[in-house]
This record gives structure tokens, C-alpha cells and sequence, in this order.
């Protein structure tokens, strides 16, 4: 059985589910059920299954959901599918969550246990007969594209970092993510250049994990743990947003932690209004025409992603818009659905392949279009991307930072 | 500064938008969830079916319309408020052309008289604008109708009977035993269409019919031929030496999604920023002037600031006319006056065939589409409504949402552009 208040707390997301007319929107649009028959379908294991389920499991299909969301930013009839869904599948999982799941969900351990080791850490994962091990005794794919652990966190770098300026229009905080703080060091450095260049003052409180990887491995009692921890630790200067390069961590703070694990939290719910994806930000600076024009040329044509989380949050692609301002540079959306990393799906022994052949076609756009360089919101997204092309996949504030002159300080 | 926003991506907010934006307007489309397109039958109808005089209801003797034109001057008398009225002849004669324009690898330009193009139970339904693989040829005497036994919304045997009649040809039904992927044994026409975007499915298909079939004008496959292209269609006509018409599924329609996915890369090519997935729950504006809307996004409510406005919400069937508990109808988003409430006829009757009068239920607007109140007064001056929300239609009857989308869409977009030029980026 699962835990009651959870499960209540699906109450209206499940209160959606006689919204639906039946009219297959949702699996025309499903990334999953598009590559491989083991799914069953987003309406299927959705809206159908969900009337004859009261805590109980009764479809196992539905594991194979890898909660993109898709369904729910298009179903017309506003339906929560994959809100439905990420409730079931933590039910169907309650205790029995395998090692490897527990294991991937929590990447600010994983990224303490390898700084210290970083070149020892990196060289095990690149390893053929190491993953090989790994693989077979817990379950993460041998191929799986996995991050690059760094020598020094992001806070090293905080700790000793001075603005260059002074700021010029008042205070922003700044939200790194797990994978900020220790593996895309450098992404989190540029944002945090970018904001104090435009002439913010940039505040980064002590920060943990927002808990989305354990919410989509279904471990929601851990998760709801860690958002509001987060929540408390981000609720410093309350009147101004919270920035943040993480789309994804984002994504739980808008809306996950509320719609999927009902945190009711006023301190969760006011963090998820006051941040913002920093593409998001900064195209509402630009609309405002408050952004500094003097972007310098960028001679180059690359593909776009836009994550899935990105999407979910119902606020377009940001990312496009901005980087239309940058002169000479060429920005074409992939216009793919998933990349089919989809946080730690993808990683899975028993989910490789599917989530390979779920980004087949992206991957192909980024190499035709332009196989060095490619750009993507979301970190474990561009390990994915960056695995399966060979290409350099950067988050949209790399080009920004470069056309604004900021490379070469 | 964003000049114009459009609310719905159906067929009309899609038509619009893209005018808009290549009229040099910067257009942000609003949208909830996917419009009514991949649910259609992927042709665009402008006419279909009349009723004979005197009746409101359709019946036995609605009379097929073969040339939608010369159907068009009656109609419009017979239906003063219809918004073939208000738009008149040549506006629609010319959004048409221009959306056949628009889609040269999707439509084929229009010879100015209805197709009749097969569904899946083998009628034959009038429609103006077809896809290249839809085209029936009027020499056809005998016919291969092929099914797949995974694929159980296409029953060959029941539209080849049915198509002796209705297409006055001999027809003969055939099920091929060829999963689309797999040991699938259940598929949509959509996993099938993927398949057949992979060129080895398409030999395997040809071999399977060369095979199976008796020799025959014409093969009537389930619309399945290629999502990505029509190549596949192509190719299979090619290699088999005879002609191929798809014939439209329930949805997921594959048809209806190609048009889909081609207007909305449109509209994003075109410039549009495309905004899926929240709903526009408010509003603000001054006098008659809207001056932005506002969108529920993830985690709060951000306002959407334009110049001008479309609202392409559709009907009852995407919410955006809703009926209350007191059996009130409302326009959800912003409460603009109806028509068609007050006729002697309730607005549901117990007959379950008849034109029920709330299906006629629409905004009023001017002829410039403008929302109007009862007395003839804009409502807002920079707000143009089109598609399923205007009123005293009964689209699927007589096989006019399409072009009502699609002429009320173009007409909108061609007098706001008139109305500014356009704004400078800074
Ligand atoms: C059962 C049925 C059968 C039909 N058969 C035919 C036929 O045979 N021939 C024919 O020509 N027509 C037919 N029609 C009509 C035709 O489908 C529509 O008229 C046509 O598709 C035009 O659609 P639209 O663009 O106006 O709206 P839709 O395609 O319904 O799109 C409306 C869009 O607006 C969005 N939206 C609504 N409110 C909001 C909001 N507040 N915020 C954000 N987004 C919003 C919705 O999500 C949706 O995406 C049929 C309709 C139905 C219901
Ligand atoms: S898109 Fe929405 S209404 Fe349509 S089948 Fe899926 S859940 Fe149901």
C-alpha cells in the first residue's frame, strides 16, 4: 500500500482523469511509446488505468513512463497524465526501489564521493571493463553517458570570487543545482558572470539537491525532504527572484514538488514563484528592452534542444528568443520531443536503448546541423547529447557570456 | 515589444499566427494543448452538405455538394449570420488559395471542386483541398482494399462492400499479416506510419501485396503512408505499378497530424514564439482596448502584454464555450457576448440527428470580426475572434470548421495587418 497523504494529495490531479475524451493526442505525442511496444501508452497507463487503481498496482507497463511530461503540456482537455503517472509509479515501487536507483537519484553525493577522486573517478567511467562491472552488478548501462567529475566544486569558486563591477540594478539569488555545483562547474561561473555583467548583484546561499531525481525514482519521502530544505536555504532576500541555470531543478520548484509529492509548503510554493530559468529572465529583461545590446558576432549555426522539464513549465522555448539577439549566430530547433536521457532513465541497463532510440533523431539533427557544437537548458540532457554525438553541447548562457565578451577575463 | 498574440493553435490560431508573422507582425501563440488538427481527416473541407430547403435537420436527402462555389451565394443567403456570410466569396476563395500555397508539399492546389475522398467505412466524403495521396480516380473499376490484422480501426472487407455502393466500383477487402514493429499485435495508424517512413517497410509491404492481391485499378490502404513525407506513398505506387488512395482512420489520424506538424514548423520558421502547454486564464484592457492577457504558467501567472489580439479558442469541444449547471452558455475567457441563445428551439433537444441548436451558439462580432454586444457596440477594437467560436455553424454537418477556420483566420490576420504597419524591433 502507499503512503495515504501522497496519495490523497493526488487527489486532483486523479479528479483530472474524467477530463479525458479519449482523443489520442497524448500518444501521438509520446516519445516512449513511439520507439518501443514495452509501453503501453501515456492514456493507457494514465487516465484509463488510474480509475481502477486505490493505492493498488495494475499495470506494470507503466515503469517504462519515463515522465518527460509530454503528454500533459499537450493533452487539450488539461488531464494531469504524467502527473498521474509519476504517483503511480512511486506507489508501484515503494519498497523495493533497486540499489542503482537509489544510487542515481542523489548527485550531490555522488559528486562529493568523486571531486576528491576526480581524475581516479573519471578514469573508472571511462573505463570499458569497469562500467562493464558496474553494469552487471548495478545496473547502470555501460554506454550511459555519465558527467565528468571536476577537481574544484562551483562554491570553491563562489568562496573566492569578487565581482568585477558594481551592480547597477540590485540583487538576484543564485540557484546552482547539484549538478552546478559539481559537475558543470563551469555553466553555473557563466551564469553568475553574465548576471553580474548585466549589472545584478548576485547572492548564493548554501544550497542542496531540490530532490528531483529521487521524486522521479519514486523515493518521495526523501524527496519531499530535500525540496524543502532547498526552499528554506533559497528563502533569503524574499523580494527578489531566484535565478537559477538548472531547468530541471527548476521544474521541481515550479511546479513537481506541488503537483506530483502535494508539498502544500507556503516556503516550496513561494520559492517555485520567484524563480526563474535564466533564459527565461533574461528574455524578460530583453522584452523590456533592458538588456545590454552590444552583443559581439557569433559566426556559427548550431542545433537547439529545448528539455522536456524546460517545456513542462509551460513557458515556451526562452532560449530561441534570446539567442536570436546574438548577430551572425544561427539557432535551429532540433524540434525534437526528449533527448531520452530523461533525468536517470536513460542510464538504466534495461532503459538504454530505449532512451538511445528515443533521441535517435535529435542526435541525428545535432549532426547534421552542426556536429561540433550544440546547445541545451539541462545538464544530464547535454551528457546525453554530447555522448551520443561527440559534439561540445553547451547551456544557451555559454554563447551569451562569449558574445558578451566575458570568455577571455 | 510582441505586437500580436493568438490564443489556440487549431487551424485557425495556426493560420494566423502564420500571417501574421510573415506579414511582419511579431506574433506569440498562445495555446493550451494540441488543437483539433491531428483529430481531423487531414483534407480541408469548405462545404460538404446542404440541407434541402426548409430543413434544419440533417437527412437522407442532404444533398452532397459537388462544386462548393457555385453552392456558396445560396448558402450564404440561407444562413445570414453563418460566417460565410459575414466574410463573403472572394475572402474565402482567397484564404483558400493561400493555404494551399502555404502547404505545396501537403496540399494540392484546388481544381475549384469538391474530392470525394474515402473514410475508413468506405463513404465517400466531399472535401475541397486534399493531400496528393488521397486523389480518387473517377476511371477506377475494381479495387484492393488492404488492411493490416494489427491494426483493428480498418475493417478491408466492410469498406470494400461499402464501397460498391457508394463508389460504384467492385472492390474486394484483403488483411495482410505484417506487424508495424516487432510482435506488436496491436497498432495505431500512427506506429504504422512510422514504420513506413523506413524504406525497408515499404518493400516488405510490396512484396506482401504483389503476393497476396488479385490484380486491380486501384489499392485503398489506411492513411499510413509516411508521416515524415510522403515518399513512402511514392515509392509503394511505384514499385506496385498501380495507383494508391489513403483512406483517413479515427484518430490518431495521420493525415491530420502531417498538417499539423507542417503548420506549426511553419509558424515557428515564420518567426512565431510558440508558447504550449498553459493556459490564458485572464485578461487586462482599457476602454475597447485590450491590452494583454494572462498566462498560467508553472509556478505563477505571467502577464503577456500586445497590441493586438486573436483568439482561436474553438468551441465547447476545447473549452473555451463552456455550459453551466444552470444550463447558461459562456464564452470562458473573456465573457464576450453569444448569439444564438434566444430561438424558439431549446438548446438541446432529445433528438439525438438533429442540428442541436447550441452547436450555433458563437461570439458575435462585427464583420471584422471584432466582438460585439447586443447593441452593435465593439467590445475590444484590437481583439478578432475566428474559428470554432463564431456562431450559427454546424461545422461537422456541413463540413465547414475547416474552411471557417481557415478564411475567418486569414481575413483577421489581413485586417490587423492593414490596420498597423509594422513595429521595429530596438
Ligand atoms: C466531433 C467533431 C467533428 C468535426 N467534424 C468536422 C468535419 O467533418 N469537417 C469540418 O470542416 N469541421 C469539423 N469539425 C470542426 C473543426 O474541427 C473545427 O471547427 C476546426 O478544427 C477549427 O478549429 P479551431 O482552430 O477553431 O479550434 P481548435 O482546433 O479546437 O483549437 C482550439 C485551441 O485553442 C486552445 N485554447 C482554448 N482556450 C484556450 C485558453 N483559454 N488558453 C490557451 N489555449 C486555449 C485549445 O487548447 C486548442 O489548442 C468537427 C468538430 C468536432 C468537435
Ligand atoms: S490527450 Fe488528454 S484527453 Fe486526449 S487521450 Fe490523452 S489524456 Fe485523454
Amino acid at each position: 500500500m502507499f503512503e495515504a497523504a501522497s496519495y490523497e494529495s493526488n487527489l486532483l490531479a486523479r479528479a483530472s482523469l474524467d477530463s479525458c475524451v479519449k482523443c489520442t493526442i497524448c500518444e501521438t505525442q509520446c516519445p516512449v511509446m513511439a520507439v518501443t511496444p514495452l509501453f503501453s501508452g501515456p492514456k493507457y497507463v494514465g487516465p484509463q488505468a488510474e480509475r481502477y487503481r486505490s493505492g493498488l498496482t495494475v499495470d506494470h507497463s507503466l515503469d517504462y513512463c519515463s515522465s518527460c511530461g509530454t503528454c500533459s503540456l499537450v493533452c487539450p482537455q488539461g488531464v494531469e497524465i504524467a502527473e498521474l503517472n509519476s504517483v503511480a509509479r512511486a506507489a508501484m515501487k515503494k519498497g523495493h526501489t533497486p540499489l542503482r536507483d537509489q544510487l542515481v537519484s542523489r548527485t550531490s553525493l555522488l559528486g562529493q564521493m568523486m571531486k576528491p577522486v576526480a581524475p581516479l573517478a573519471n578514469a573508472v567511467l571511462a573505463n570499458r571493463p569497469s562500467r562493464w562491472l558496474i553494469e552487471k552488478t548495478i545496473g547502470i548501462h555501460r554506454n550511459a553517458a555519465m558527467p565528468t567529475a571536476q577537481r574544484h566544486s562551483f562554491s570553491d569558486w563562489w568562496r573566492h570570487h569578487r565581482p568585477s563591477k558594481a551592480p547597477t540594478r540590485g540583487k538576484v539569488v543564485y540557484f546552482h543545482g547539484c549538478a552546478g555545483q559539481y559537475f558543470e562547474v563551469e555553466t553555473s561561473i557563466k551564469t553568475v558572470e553574465v548576471l553580474e555583467f548585466i549589472g545584478y548583484e548576485v547572492v548564493c546561499p548554501d544550497q542542496g539537491c531540490c530532490g528531483l531525481p529521487l521524486q522521479s525514482n519514486g523515493l518521495f519521502d526523501t524527496a519531499r525532504k530535500y525540496v524543502r530544505r532547498l526552499a528554506e536555504q533559497l528563502n533569503v532576500e524574499v523580494e527578489v527572484p531566484i535565478i537559477a541555470s538548472a531547468s530541471s531543478c527548476v521544474t521541481m520548484l515550479k511546479h513537481e514538488a506541488h503537483d506530483i509529492m502535494g508539498v502544500d509548503d507556503p516556503t516550496v510554493l513561494q520559492a517555485g514563484q520567484r524563480i526563474r530559468e535564466v533564459s527565461e529572465f533574461l528574455l524578460s529583461l530583453a522584452d523590456a528592452g533592458t538588456l545590454p545590446g552590444d552583443l559581439a558576432p557569433i559566426h556559427q549555426t548550431v542545433a537547439y534542444h529545448a528539455p522536456c522539464q524546460l517545456k513542462g513549465q509551460g513557458m515556451g522555448k526562452p532560449a530561441l528568443a534570446l539567442l536570436s539577439l546574438i548577430p551572425q549566430l544561427t539557432v535551429i530547433d532540433a524540434e525534437a520531443t526528449c533527448c531520452g536521457i530523461a533525468g536517470t532513465y536513460g542510464v538504466k541497463k534495461e532503459k538504454y536503448a530505449i532512451g538511445q532510440a528515443v533521441g535517435r533523431e535529435l542526435f541525428e539533427a545535432v549532426e547534421r546541423i552542426n556536429p561540433q557544437l550544440a546547445v541545451c537548458d539541462t545538464e544530464t540532457c547535454r551528457w546525453q547529447i554530447a555522448a551520443a554525438t561527440g559534439a561540445t553541447v553547451v547551456h544557451p548562457i555559454s554563447l551569451l557570456h562569449q558574445a558578451w565578451g566575458l570568455d577571455q577575463d | 515589444m510582441t505586437d500580436t498574440i493568438v490564443v489556440g493553435a487549431g487551424l485557425a490560431g495556426l493560420a494566423a499566427a502564420i500571417r501574421l508573422a510573415q506579414g511582419g507582425h511579431k506574433v506569440s501563440l498562445l495555446t493550451f494543448g494540441l488543437g483539433g488538427l491531428p483529430l481531423g481527416q487531414g483534407s480541408i473541407d469548405l462545404l460538404g452538405y446542404t440541407h434541402p430547403a426548409g430543413s434544419s435537420h440533417p437527412t437522407a436527402d442532404d444533398q452532397a455538394v459537388a462544386d462548393p462555389w457555385a453552392a456558396l451565394p445560396g448558402f450564404i443567403a440561407a444562413h445570414p449570420g453563418h460566417p460565410y456570410a459575414l466574410l463573403g466569396t472572394d475572402t474565402i476563395k482567397a484564404s483558400l488559395a493561400w493555404l494551399a500555397e502555404l502547404l505545396p508539399d501537403w496540399l494540392l492546389p484546388s481544381d475549384g471542386v469538391n474530392h470525394l475522398v474515402p473514410t475508413a467505412l468506405g463513404a465517400m466524403r466531399p472535401t475541397l483541398l486534399i493531400q496528393p495521396t488521397m486523389s480518387w480516380p473517377s476511371d477506377a473499376k475494381s479495387v484492393a482494399v488492404i488492411g493490416f490484422q494489427q491494426l483493428k480501426d480498418f475493417f478491408p472487407e466492410l469498406m470494400a462492400k461499402n464501397l460498391t455502393q457508394t463508389a460504384q466500383v467492385s472492390a474486394k477487402g484483403y488483411l495482410l499479416d505484417l506487424p508495424a514493429r516487432d510482435q506488436e499485435v496491436d497498432s495505431s495508424a500512427l506506429r504504422y506510419a512510422n514504420a513506413a517512413d523506413h524504406p525497408d517497410f515499404v518493400s516488405r509491404l510490396a512484396a506482401m501485396i504483389k503476393a497476396t492481391i488479385e490484380p486491380a485499378d486501384l489499392i485503398v490502404l489506411p492513411a499510413m503512408l509516411g508521416l515524415a513525407s510522403l515518399d513512402p506513398w511514392r515509392s509503394l505506387e511505384s514499385t506496385l505499378g498501380t495507383r494508391i488512395v489513403e483512406a483517413h482512420l479515427a484518430p490518431p489520424s495521420v493525415p491530420g497530424l502531417r498538417l499539423n506538424q507542417a503548420l506549426t514548423r511553419l509558424a515557428q520558421a515564420s518567426g512565431v514564439r510558440l508558447i504550449i502547454g498553459s493556459k490564458v486564464i485572464g485578461y487586462e484592457g482599457e476602454g475597447d482596448c485590450l491590452r494583454g492577457v494572462t498566462l498560467h504558467q508553472a509556478g505563477r501567472d505571467q502577464f503577456y502584454g500586445a497590441d493586438q489580439f486573436v483568439y482561436a479558442g474553438g468551441s465547447f469541444e476545447s473549452g473555451s464555450l463552456t455550459v453551466d449547471s444552470h444550463g447558461l452558455v459562456h464564452e470562458s475567457l473573456f465573457h464576450l457576448p453569444l448569439v444564438g441563445l434566444g430561438g424558439d428551439r431549446p438548446l438541446i433537444d432529445g433528438d439525438y440527428w438533429s442540428d442541436q441548436a447550441i452547436f450555433k451558439v458563437g461570439v458575435a462580432t462585427n464583420a471584422q470580426l471584432a466582438p460585439i454586444n447586443p447593441d452593435g457596440q465593439i467590445v475590444w477594437s484590437n481583439l478578432r475572434v475566428v474559428g470554432g467560436l463564431l456562431p450559427a455553424a454546424v461545422r461537422w454537418t456541413e463540413k465547414s470548421g475547416d474552411g471557417i477556420a481557415v478564411s475567418s483566420a486569414f481575413a483577421a490576420a489581413t485586417d490587423l495587418l492593414n490596420q498597423t504597419s509594422p513595429k521595429k524591433d530596438n
